[in-house]
């Protein structure tokens, strides 16, 4: 190979000193990554994760859009025939999609108003569990001399079983959407808040937040600028996750009766109705169609968060 | 060199624990020097050795559980004034060893260049700001343009550079050092080690050089200090120590260092340290001067050997 | 030393190059790299991070990440090109047995969950088909024979009760222990005290001598290499830019980026003055190298470094580099002063 090329006649000319400018030099080791495109990418990889997006989407689009189609009834109204006497009970029919439950109401409606209700519960609760924990956890992780004080506090409030916090709430204060939004923060902004906690501690002693301690930067600057961008993407993971075991909680509670009341349609209070059912092959499709619905959403959520989980793992963009 | 003798850093018996009550570790067992102001200089040891910890202690990231340390004559360790504190957090800077982790991934160059000076609000407007975030990088041989980029975009040379930037828009007069090249690559380390000793002429700047490699150590340092397992073993002027290293570690520590030359490498003997050399049951060490410039940790017995063996250079 | 005619090529690697596959783009991270290992030498290949070595050795074992590849070139071990194996199991008789390796931390080389010398013996089990008793008794001799006191105790001990030193001898040990033909020391004492350092080369050098075994040291430490090794090969930018014996390569250099290397040594430095230091980074391997892989960097670049990748020149028979300063028709440029003086200072030592 030296050979060939040594004979080879090269122009004198290109044996002189080429221009030099230092500033190429600096220029040339730039990359381009961006975390969060990278992270959008390996999302986008996962087939079954962006069709249960889309599911999802099309999901609460069709929840909101779905009073103001044509040929809808009310969601509680009782519905009666020419005699008065309450169409209890029918099946799937053209004029009733879903059919009708126990006292005349039609349940296709029923089906969506519930999902309005269950998720915008779901969403409300998350988000309140988001706020709380973070700020409770970034201070109980950050600050040495709190820990020992929160962490107490923490452990009181877990020890005390969730469901006799939730009916002694439910107790005093009415049943409806504001009372079960406040028991499920309540009890469920401690595992957001440990979770927070134990990231922060791991993250607290790195350089590059000594390097701010050392330059004087208060508390909340870090908080906001050198904490809480690395706990973004766990965060969107845990939020998506919490919405459906928010719905799931709702489901339970007013299982065990104190829940929405019967007047406010919600995914609980549907498959409630639905599950005395059960045993009756013909009327199983009250509990079905609820229970349907409430898996679609359980399940993509949390596939959707999963996959975004590790999507934002910096270890998986390649 | 110590040009006017004036002290700009007083440590005295410092001592720091790790640990609670029960395992409890004492990683700097009673260290003492003093820096004057305009010198670089040199605290060396291996790891476990102390020495990260005593930068960290001046940089008060690290609590002294004894001793104090002195500024410019003022105590800053322990409680201080908010005054005091400010005047320390401009004035004492730190650069940190691994340029991989001492950047906020999240946050534009920009920003975290001006992070201090954000802090203790020394700019009059955004565009004083802007152009002393600009001044900075091009002071450490960056491009102005580079603060819109994030950390991630740079290399290991050039982000080490983004962090003494954010140095030096403070204004210090002590650097505290902390490895700043042992995690890069072997071409890039003189880039660095260029930068900072012109940043030292130009501001006469003060560096507490923080290192385990003696030969960059014997390079850029006025005065060297050696540590061994939390104690400060021997302190010298530098050439001085590389001349008549004394203490048996400080020794063993010279001889293990690889030269560039295979020839001289293939016929070195390695001097090894064993401690239990030193007899300190009856006859306890002190800290003794043993000649101009140069101090070490011995006991009585050691101090007329050692006496000995300079005199026989001379 | 090590003369090229009187020893055997125990491995040789012909025009390899390696790619990977990042983020939707690939790179080349070998660039047709043609080097002969022979039998007994000690080889230090040099070079800073993103030069290649790393991922050049490991292509030797199929080591390789799951997105890289060996895209063109062989790599001929004992009459069988060991680049054109596909799975695992091809790999399993080499690995070990024929080449083994030890890398940088040897706290997360060794199992810290099992005992120490089980990790040892496990390995003269596997290799040198013996069991038992007879595998602990060996186990013992090689724990003694790489410098671990007390070995019979030590065996029952686990990695966190020895220190880096001492557990960087267990790994060697291990390593020892599958009787090897080639051992590839993936920078084994970056991570170690200078001391502890100087104590495990020459603990490697007395192994290669006793078992007549051909090294492969990888290091960025022109120091250690000085230490060890007999010949260096210098890369960058995943090529090999210069090759030759250990005293041609520190007295004599002939490539701008071994000058730029050795003039960036402080050792070398004078106080007060500058250190030679190089402009900029290397360069993305994502797009095709034009030319000199090091030109943008070089202040002293021809303007054919921009057009033409050189070719290797000869400078001994041992002795050569790919730089287009030794063509007959470049200009005279001076050696840099640190170069210069090394050449007199040290080269006087002849």
């Amino acid at each position: 190979m030296t050979s060939d090329v040594k004979t080879e006649k090269i122009d004198k000319s290109l044996f002189e000193f080429a221009e030099y400018d230092s500033k190429n030099a600096e220029l040339i080791g730039y990359s381009n990554y961006s975390y969060w495109r990278s992270t959008l990418q390996v999302f986008l990889k996962n087939k079954i994760a962006v069709i249960l997006l889309f599911v999802v989407v099309l999901l609460l689009l069709f929840t909101v859009v779905q009073p103001y189609l044509p040929n809808q009834h009310s969601p509680i109204k009782i519905n009666v025939d020419a005699d008065g006497l309450q169409l209890r009970n029918l099946p799937p029919s053209s004029e009733y999609w879903f059919g009708t439950n126990s006292i005349g109401q039609d349940i296709w409606s029923r089906i969506w108003s519930g999902t309005r209700t269950s998720l915008f519960i779901g969403l409300t609760v998350g988000i309140i569990e988001l706020i709380v924990g973070i700020f409770v956890g970034s201070i109980w992780g950050y600050v040495r001399k709190l820990d020992p004080i929160i962490t107490e506090i923490y452990n009181v409030i877990t020890n005390i079983p969730t469901t006799i916090i939730l009916i002694l709430i439910a107790y005093i204060l009415e049943p409806g959407i504001l009372t079960i939004i406040i028991a499920m923060s309540v009890t469920r902004w401690t595992s957001m808040a440990r979770f927070v906690r134990n990231l922060v501690i791991i993250i607290r002693d790195r350089e590059y937040n000594l390097a701010s301690r050392c330059l004087g930067t208060p508390l909340h600057r870090i908080a906001s600028k050198n904490l809480l961008p690395y706990l973004v993407s766990v965060i969107m993971l845990r939020l998506a996750l919490a919405i459906p075991l928010a719905i799931g909680s709702e489901v339970f509670l007013t299982y065990i009766g104190i829940g929405l009341p019967v007047d406010i349609p919600s995914l609980g209070n549907l498959i409630n109705e639905g599950r005395m059912f059960i045993m009756t092959p013909s009327l199983r499709y009250q509990l079905l169609f609820p229970t349907a619905v409430l898996s679609i959403i359980t399940i993509s959520f949390y596939v959707m968060g999963n996959a975004f989980g590790d999507a934002s793992d910096p270890k998986n963009h390649i | 060199m110590k040009n006017n003798n004036e002290v700009l850093l007083e440590v005295n018996n410092l001592k720091v624990e790790f640990g609670g009550k029960k395992n409890k570790f004492v990683a700097v067992k009673g260290v003492s020097f003093n820096v004057y102001k305009g010198e670089t200089f040199g605290l060396v040891g291996e790891s476990g050795s102390g020495k990260t910890t005593i930068g960290r202690a001046i940089m008060r990231i690290n609590e002294a559980a004894e001793g104090e340390i002195k500024f410019k004559g003022k105590k800053i360790n322990g409680k201080i004034s908010k005054e005091l504190d400010r005047e320390v957090t401009e004035k004492i800077q730190m650069i940190f060893q691994d340029p991989m982790a001492s950047l906020n991934e999240r946050a534009k160059v920009d920003y975290i260049v001006s992070e201090g000076i954000y802090n203790l609000k020394k700019f009059k407007d955004e565009a004083d700001r802007k152009a002393k975030v600009e001044k900075a990088l091009t002071d450490v041989g960056l491009l102005p343009e580079f603060a819109s980029r994030f950390p991630h975009e740079f290399s290991g040379g050039q982000r080490q550079r983004i962090g003494i930037a954010r140095v030096l828009i403070m204004e210090p007069e002590l650097v505290v050092a902390d490895e700043p090249i042992s995690a890069l690559d072997v071409s890039i380390r003189a880039q660095v080690l260029n930068i900072l000793s012109h940043l030292q002429k130009e501001r006469g700047l003060t560096y507490i050089f923080v290192a385990h490699d003696l030969s960059v150590v014997r390079f850029i340092t006025d005065r060297i200090a050696v540590i061994h397992k939390g104690k400060i073993v021997e302190l010298a002027e530098s050439e001085k120590l590389f001349e008549n290293p004394l203490h048996p570690y400080t020794r063993a520590l010279i001889s293990a260092v690889p030269q560039p030359d295979p020839i001289a490498e293939r016929n070195k003997v390695i001097e090894i340290y064993d401690p239990s050399c030193h007899n300190y049951d009856v006859d306890k060490p002190e800290w003794v001067k043993i000649e101009e410039d140069h101090y070490i940790l011995a006991n009585k017995e050691e101090i007329i050997k050692y006496k000995e063996i300079l005199e026989s250079k001379v | 030393m090590n003369n090229k005619k009187n020893n055997e090529v125990v491995l040789s690697v012909s025009d390899l190059s390696i790619k990977f596959e990042l983020r939707g783009r690939s790179l080349k991270a070998i660039r047709h790299i043609s080097l002969d290992l022979y039998k007994g030498e000690s080889l230090a290949i040099v070079g800073e991070s993103g030069s290649g070595k790393s991922v050049f050795t490991k292509s030797f074992m199929g080591l390789l990440d799951s997105n890289g590849w060996i895209d063109t070139g062989s790599i001929n071990y004992k009459g069988t090109d060991l680049a054109k194996f596909k799975n695992n199991k091809d790999w399993l008789k080499y690995r070990g047995g024929e080449i083994a390796m030890i890398f940088q931390d040897p706290m997360t080389a060794l199992n810290p969950l099992k005992k120490i010398g089980h990790q040892v013996q496990e390995a003269i089990e596997l290799h040198q088909n013996i069991k038992g008793d007879a595998a602990k008794k060996l186990t013992i001799e090689i724990l003694n024979d790489v410098g671990i006191p007390m070995p019979e105790k030590r065996y029952e001990q686990y990695p966190h009760e020895f220190s880096g030193g001492m557990r960087q001898r267990v790994v060697i040990a291990t390593a020892m222990a599958c009787k090897p033909n080639v051992l590839i020391c993936d920078e084994p004492t970056t991570a170690l005290d200078v001391t502890i350092q100087a104590q495990i080369l020459d603990l490697l050098k007395g192994m290669q001598k006793k078992y007549n075994l051909t090294v492969v040291f990888i290091t960025h430490d022109l120091g250690v290499v000085a230490n060890v090794a007999d010949r260096i090969a210098v890369m960058y930018a995943g090529d090999i830019v210069e090759v030759g014996m250990a005293e041609e390569i520190f007295y004599n250099p002939q490539h701008p980026y071994t000058w730029a290397l050795l003039s960036s040594l402080p050792q070398l430095g004078t106080k007060g003055e500058d250190l030679y230091s190089i402009a900029g980074t290397p360069p993305s391997l994502y797009k095709e190298i034009v030319g000199d892989a090091f030109a943008p960097r070089n202040p002293r670049a021809l303007k054919i470094d921009y057009i033409k990748t050189p070719p290797y020149f000869e400078i001994s028979e041992t002795h050569k580099a790919k730089t287009w300063l030794l063509h007959p028709d470049a200009p005279q440029i001076e050696v840099p002063d640190v170069i210069r003086r090394l050449h007199e200072h040290f080269g006087g030592n002849r």
